[in-house]
C-alpha cells in the first residue's frame, strides 16, 4: 500500500518538476546547437514560450480520440518517472515507458494521415530497435546491484558502472534513438521540422502538440536519470558526480545530433541490435559466468 | 464430494456430445449448447471455489474395467485414424498408428494388470487453474460457435451437408478429454485423454474436407502420433524402471532419483513439445488455421496446446534435477519463442499472426518449465492463464470481424475502430494484454526474467530481450491498424450474433479481472501450487508492484472503453501536402488536377523476418538438438551419467 | 507581449515565384540572419505554423493550394506576402493565367515588397506580423471566455 502511495506522490511530483528541468535542458540544447552552427540561437526559455503559445492556439483535431491517447502517453510517462525516482523497480519503469510510447504510436495511427502513419511505423521500428538493449540494461543492473529497485544503488560500495560499463556504452548508443536525436530521429525530428512533415506529430496541433512537447521533456529527464543511475553509490557526493556525467552525456548527444546525418532505418535497426547483442550479451555473460 | 464433481466434469460433456449427435435440429442444438456450456462453466467455477488454495489432493479411485475401457478407447482411436488413412491413402499416418496400436495392446497385456494404482485421480492448484480455463473459456468458445457456425453454414455452397452436430459433439468431447487429462493421476488414463484430444483436433481441422484441410489434418495427426509414441515409450520406461504408473509417484521418484526417469522424462517432454507445437512441429498448428475459427480458438487457448504445456509444467521439478532434459526443453522453447516472434512480423493474415504468437508464447512457457525453478513455474502459470484468456478473446474477435468485413487480412481491418467500434475495442484489449505491461503477460515475462537471471541462463535472457522487441513490433502495428478513425463509415456491427457477443464479453471480463486481480490469483492459485511442489516460494516481484500494475490496467481499460472519443475539438481534415479531395478516402488533387488516393500499408519486413528464411533455421536447430539430447541420454544411461 | 509573438513558427509556400524570394526567405532562417533568435522556426506543416509566408503570385493552378494551406493553419494565424509578386502580382500581373497577389485568395496581414524581398524586410515583416498575431491571440482568448460565460 505504501509503495503505491509513494509512487503516486512521486509521479505527481515528477509531473511538476520534470517539465521544468526538461524545458531548461531543451533550451540549453537549442542554444548549444545554434552555437555549434555558428548562430546566436533563441533565448533559454524558448521551449517554454513555444509550449505556452501552443496551448493558446485553437483546439482542433482530425478525430475524437487523438488527444486522449496523447494524454494517456503523458500520464504513463509521468508514472514511469515517478516509479524511477522514488526508487522503484527498473524493469517496471521500462514496461510503463513502453506503454507510454505505445499510446503515442496509437495516437499517430489513429489519425490515418499517411505522414503520421509512416512516422508511427518508423516509431515501432525504433522501439523494436532499442528495446533489447534497454531490457538487457535492466537485467545487467539487476545482476550488478542485486535488485531491480533503483534505490538499491544507495547501498552499494561501488557504482554499477564498474561492472556493467559495456552495457552503459550500449545504452549511450540507443539513448540517441530514445532522445530522438539525429542520426536516429526517423519518426519525428526536431530539426527544421521538415522530415516527412514531422512524422508522428503531423496531425497534432495546438494543445495536443504542446502536451507532446512536455511529455518529451519528461522522457528526457527520465532517460538521463537512467544514465545517472550508473554512477550513484553509497556516498552522498556520488549524486553530484552522476549529475555531472549526465550533463556531459547530454552534451555528447547534442554533439552527435549536430554532426551526423539521418540514417536509413535498416542501419538503425541492424546496428542497434548488433550493439545490444555485443554490449548487452557479452556483459551479462561475463557477470553470469565470471 | 470432490470425486463426484470430477466425475461430473468429465462425464457431463460426454453426455452432451452424445445428445448433440442424436438431436440434430438447429433450435434444440443451440439450446443444449447454451445450457450445457453455462452448466460446465458454473460447475468448474464451483469446483475451483470449493477447493481454492488446495495443495496436492490425491483421490483414492481405481476401477479395473476403466483401465480396459481406456485401452479400448485408445484402440478405437487408432482404428478411426486408420480408416481415414485408408480413405485418403496416407501411409505415414497409418504406419505410426499401427506402431502405436501394437505398443498399447502389448503394454496393456504385459504391464496393465500388474501395476495397481490406488490413487487414480488427483488435483492441485494448477489443476484448478486448468479446470477454470477449460470450463469457462472452453465452454465460452462452444457458445460462441453457435452464432459463428450459423454464419459459417450460410457461407457454404448450397446443398452442402450440414455437419454441425458432429462439430459441436467434437467440441464437447474435447472438453471432456481435457478434464480427464488434468485430473488423471493414472498415466494410462492421462494417455487416453491425450490421444482423444489428438484425434478430436484431427477431425476438427479436417472439418471442411477441402484438400487443404485434409492435408493439414494429416500433418497434425502424424506429428501428434509421433508425440503419442513418445508418451507410450514413457509409459514403458516408467513401468519397467520405476515400477509405477502413478504420475505423482513418478515425479517424486524422479526428484530423488533422476537417473531412473531420465529417458521417460525426455520421452514425455517430447510428447509435450509436439502437442505444444514447438519448433520443429510448429507447422501443424499453423495448418490448423484452415478450420472454422472456434476450432482455432479452442486449440490455441484452452485445450490441445495447453495440454502440452500443462504436462511440461507438471514435469518442471524433474527438469530442475535433470540437466539433459532441461537443456532440451529450455532451448527448444526459447528458440521457438524467438523465431516465431520474428516470423509473426512478416504475416499479413491475422489468424497466422495469432498462430505464431501462440507458438511463441507456448515456447516461453516451455522454456520456463525447462528452467524448473519455483519462480519460473510461477511465471509459466500466469502465462497459461493470460494467454488462454487473451488469445481466445482475439480469436473470437477475428472470427466475428472476418464474417462482417469479409477478410482476415490485417490490412483489411483498417478503420475497424469506426466500423465495428465495440469489437475493435475488445480486440485492442486482447492485443494489449498479449504484449504490453502492466497486463498479465508482461508481468509473467518479468518473473521469467528474474528466474532466468537466478539460474544464470544468459542465452535465455538474450533471447527474451530480442523476442520481446519483436513482439512489440507485430502487435503494435496491428493495434495501429485498428486504431484508425476517419469520417463516418457505416456500422456493420449490428448483425453480430448474441452468442458471439456473450462469449466475447466473457473473455474480455476474464482478461480485465485477471489482470486487475493478479496479486490475488498469485496468492490463491499459483503460489499454492508452487508451494505444494517445491515446499517453499520466494519471488522478487513485490506485491506492491503487482498492485501498481493492476491500477495501471484499470486506467487503461477505463480509457479504452469510456474515455476515448469524448474530445470536443473542432474537426479538421488530415494534411496531404496539397489540396485534399475526400478526407475519409485520403484522396488529394494530383499534379494533373486528377484525384489520387493515398494508401499506407504496414511494414512486414519480409527480407529480414520472412518465413522462408527463419523457419528452416529453427526446424533444423531444434531437431538436431532433440536428437542429440536423446542420443546422449541413451548412450549416457549405461555409463551411469 | 503574448506568447504567440515569442514563438512565431512559419510555413513557406512558393506560389509561382522565380525562386528569388524563396532563397531570401530561407536566408532569413539561416545562420547569417538567424531567425531563431526571435523564436522563428521553419515548419513544413500548416498545422504547426503561425505565420504563412507566400512568395510569388496566385494563379489558377495554385489558388486552391494556397487556400487549403491557409485553412489548415490553426488560429491565431497571420499571412505575410513576401515580395512584390505576392503583394500584387508584380511584373506578371497582366499574364493570362495570373489572378494577382495573394490577397486575391486569402486575407493578407503584412505586405513585404521587394524584388527579391530582402531578409531585413522579411524580419521586419515577421515582427509586424507578430504584433497582429498577438492581437488575434488576445481576440481568440476573449472569444473563448465569452463562450465559457454563455455556457
Amino acid at each position: 500500500m505504501i509503495t503505491i502511495i509513494i509512487t503516486l506522490i512521486g509521479s505527481l511530483l515528477f509531473a511538476l518538476v520534470a517539465p521544468v528541468i526538461g524545458c531548461l535542458l531543451a533550451g540549453i540544447d537549442r542554444i548549444i546547437s545554434a552555437r555549434m552552427q555558428g548562430r546566436v540561437g533563441p533565448p533559454l526559455l524558448q521551449p517554454y514560450y513555444d509550449v505556452r503559445k501552443l496551448f493558446g492556439k485553437e483546439n482542433v483535431s482530425v478525430n475524437s480520440v487523438e488527444h486522449g491517447y496523447v494524454v494517456c502517453a503523458f500520464i504513463f510517462a509521468c508514472v514511469a518517472g515517478g516509479i524511477f525516482f522514488t526508487g522503484g523497480n527498473l524493469l517496471f519503469v521500462i514496461f510503463v515507458i513502453t506503454l507510454s510510447s505505445l499510446f503515442f504510436i496509437m495516437a499517430a495511427y489513429s489519425t490515418r494521415s499517411p505522414y503520421a502513419e509512416v512516422g508511427a511505423a518508423r516509431e515501432t521500428v525504433q522501439v523494436m530497435s532499442y528495446e533489447p538493449m534497454i531490457i538487457l540494461m535492466a537485467i545487467g543492473f539487476f545482476m550488478a546491484a542485486g535488485s531491480f529497485d533503483t534505490k538499491a544503488v544507495f547501498a552499494l560500495d561501488t557504482p554499477v558502472i564498474s561492472t556493467i560499463w559495456l552495457i552503459f556504452l550500449g545504452l549511450l548508443f540507443v539513448l540517441t534513438i530514445k532522445l530522438r536525436k539525429s542520426p536516429f530521429d526517423l519518426s519525428m525530428s526536431h530539426h527544421a521540422h521538415q522530415e516527412i512533415v514531422r512524422g508522428m506529430t503531423t496531425e497534432m496541433s495546438g494543445p495536443t502538440l504542446g502536451l507532446v512537447e512536455i511529455m518529451h521533456w519528461c522522457e528526457t529527464v527520465l532517460f538521463l536519470g537512467w544514465v545517472g543511475l550508473f554512477f550513484v553509490w553509497g556516498q552522498w557526493f556520488s549524486v553530484v558526480i552522476a549529475i555531472v556525467v549526465v550533463l556531459a552525456v547530454y552534451f555528447l548527444e547534442i554533439w552527435i545530433d549536430n554532426n551526423f546525418a539521418r540514417v536509413k532505418w535498416q542501419f538503425m535497426f541492424k546496428s542497434a541490435w548488433a550493439v545490444a547483442l555485443l554490449a548487452g550479451g557479452v556483459n551479462i555473460a561475463v557477470l553470469a559466468f565470471l | 464430494m470432490a470425486l463426484q464433481m470430477i466425475g461430473f466434469l468429465v462425464m457431463f460433456p460426454l453426455v452432451v456430445a452424445a445428445l448433440l449427435l442424436i438431436l440434430r435440429s438447429d433450435g434444440i442444438r443451440s439450446a443444449i449448447v447454451w445450457v450445457s456450456g453455462i452448466v460446465v462453466a458454473l460447475a468448474s467455477c464451483a469446483f475451483v471455489v470449493m477447493n481454492i488454495g488446495a495443495g496436492e489432493v490425491l483421490i483414492e479411485f481405481s476401477w479395473e474395467p476403466l483401465d480396459h475401457l481406456c485401452t479400448a478407447i485408445s484402440c478405437l482411436i487408432v482404428v478411426t485414424i486408420l480408416a481415414f488413412c485408408v480413405k485418403y491413402r496416407n501411409v505415414w499416418a497409418a504406419l505410426l498408428a499401427v506402431v502405436q496400436l501394437v505398443a498399447v495392446i502389448y503394454f496393456e497385456s504385459a504391464y496393465g494388470a500388474e501395476i495397481d494404482i490406488p490413487n487414480g485421480l488427483y488435483f492441485d492448484s494448477l489443476t484448478l487453474l486448468m479446470v477454470f480455463i477449460i470450463g469457462v473459456i472452453g465452454s465460452g468458445i462452444c457458445i460462441y460457435a453457435i452464432g459463428y457456425m450459423k454464419d459459417f453454414q450460410a457461407h457454404e455452397p448450397k446443398g452442402a451437408r450440414d455437419r454441425r452436430p458432429t462439430f459441436f459433439a467434437l467440441m464437447f468431447l474435447f472438453l471432456a478429454a481435457m478434464f480427464a487429462i488434468v485430473f488423471s493421476n493414472n498415466m494410462e488414463w492421462l494417455f487416453t485423454g491425450w490421444e482423444v484430444t489428438t484425434v478430436c483436433s484431427f477431425l476438427l481441422i479436417g472439418y471442411t474436407k477441402t484438400p487443404e484441410a485434409i492435408r493439414n489434418a494429416f500433418r497434425q495427426i502424424i506429428m501428434n502420433l509421433a508425440g503419442g509414441i513418445g508418451f507410450v515409450v514413457a509409459l514403458y520406461v516408467s513401468a519397467i524402471s520405476v515400477g509405477t504408473l502413478s504420475f505423482n509417484e513418478f515425479i517424486s521418484v524422479g526428484m530423488t532419483h533422476p537417473e531412473l526417469t531420465v529417458i521417460a522424462l525426455i520421452a514425455l517432454a517430447f510428447a509435450g513439445i509436439t502437442k505444444a507445437a514447438q519448433m520443429p512441429f510448429q507447422t501443424w498448428l499453423l495448418g490448423a488455421m484452415v478450420a472454422p475459427t472456434p476450432t482455432s480458438a479452442l486449440l490455441h487457448s484452452s485445450t490441445m496446446v495447453k495440454a502440452g504445456v500443462f504436462l511440461l509444467i507438471k514435469l518442471a521439478p524433474l527438469f530442475l534435477v535433470t540437466p539433459l532434459a532441461s537443456i532440451m526443453v529450455m532451448l527448444v522453447g526459447a528458440i521457438t519463442f524467438l523465431l516465431c516472434s520474428f516470423m509473426a512480423i512478416s504475416q499479413t493474415n491475422a489468424k497466422r499472426v495469432l498462430a505464431y504468437s501462440t507458438i511463441a508464447n507456448l515456447g516461453l512457457i516451455t522454456a520456463c518449465a525447462g528452467v524448473g525453478t519455483p519462480e519460473a513455474v510461477w511465471a509459466a502459470g500466469f502465462l497459461i492463464l493470460f494467454h488462454a484468456a487473451a488469445k481466445s478473446l482475439l480469436f473470437l474477435c477475428v472470427g466475428t470481424a472476418e464474417h462482417h468485413i469479409g477478410s482476415r487480412d490485417i490490412e483489411a481491418m483498417d478503420l475497424l475502430f469506426d466500423r465495428m467500434p465495440r469489437l475493435a475495442r475488445f480486440m485492442m484489449l486482447g492485443i494489449m494484454c498479449m504484449f504490453i505491461a502492466p497486463f498479465g503477460m508482461l508481468i509473467a515475462k518479468w518473473a521469467a526474467i528474474v528466474s532466468f537471471v537466478d539460474m544464470n541462463q544468459v542465452a535465455l535472457l538474450i533471447i527474451l530481450a530480442f523476442g520481446s522487441a519483436a513482439t512489440f513490433m507485430f502487435w503494435a502495428k496491428w493495434l495501429g491498424k485498428l486504431a484508425g478513425i476517419a469520417g463516418q463509415p457505416e456500422d456493420v456491427e449490428l448483425t453480430v450474433h448474441r452468442s458471439e457477443w456473450f462469449a466475447i464479453m466473457v473473455m474480455a471480463v476474464l482478461v480485465i479481472v485477471g489482470c486487475v486481480l493478479i496479486p490475488l490469483i498469485s496468492d490463491f492459485f499459483i503460489e499454492p501450487y508452487v508451494v505444494s511442489v517445491y515446499g517453499f516460494f520466494g519471488q522478487d516481484i513485490a506485491t506492491g508492484n503487482l498492485w501498481l500494475a493492476s491500477i495501471c490496467v484499470a486506467v487503461v481499460v477505463i480509457v479504452l472503453f469510456c474515455g476515448l472519443g469524448r474530445s470536443k475539438a473542432r474537426r479538421v481534415d488530415v494534411y496531404l501536402s496539397g489540396v485534399s479531395r475526400d478526407d475519409s478516402a485520403r484522396s488529394f488533387q494530383n499534379a494533373l488536377s486528377g484525384t489520387t488516393e493515398a494508401t499506407v500499408r504496414n511494414w512486414y519486413m519480409k527480407e529480414y523476418f520472412g518465413e522462408d528464411r527463419i523457419a528452416f533455421v529453427g526446424v533444423v536447430f531444434n531437431s538436431v538438438l532433440m536428437a542429440a539430447v536423446l542420443a546422449c541420454a541413451i548412450i549416457g544411461l549405461p555409463l551411469g551419467l | 507581449m503574448g506568447y504567440a509573438s515569442r514563438s512565431p513558427w512559419v510555413i513557406h509556400y512558393d506560389g509561382s515565384s522565380c525562386n528569388g524570394c524563396d532563397i531570401e526567405v530561407l536566408a532569413t532562417l539561416c545562420p547569417g540572419f538567424d531567425g531563431e533568435r526571435f523564436g522563428v522556426v521553419n515548419t513544413g506543416n500548416p498545422k504547426h505554423a503561425d505565420i504563412f509566408l507566400v512568395t510569388g503570385s496566385v494563379n489558377e493552378q495554385n489558388i486552391d493550394v494556397v487556400r487549403q494551406i491557409y485553412d489548415q493553419m490553426v488560429e491565431p494565424k497571420v499571412v505575410v506576402a513576401c515580395g512584390i509578386c505576392a503583394c500584387s502580382g508584380g511584373v506578371f500581373h497582366d499574364c493570362y493565367n495570373v489572378i494577382g497577389g495573394v490577397d486575391q485568395a486569402i486575407p493578407v496581414d503584412v505586405y513585404a515588397p521587394g524584388c527579391a524581398v530582402r531578409p531585413e524586410t522579411l524580419i521586419d515583416a515577421i515582427v509586424a506580423g507578430v504584433k497582429v498575431l498577438d492581437e488575434k491571440e488576445a481576440a481568440l482568448k476573449e472569444q473563448k471566455r465569452a463562450a465559457k460565460k454563455e455556457r
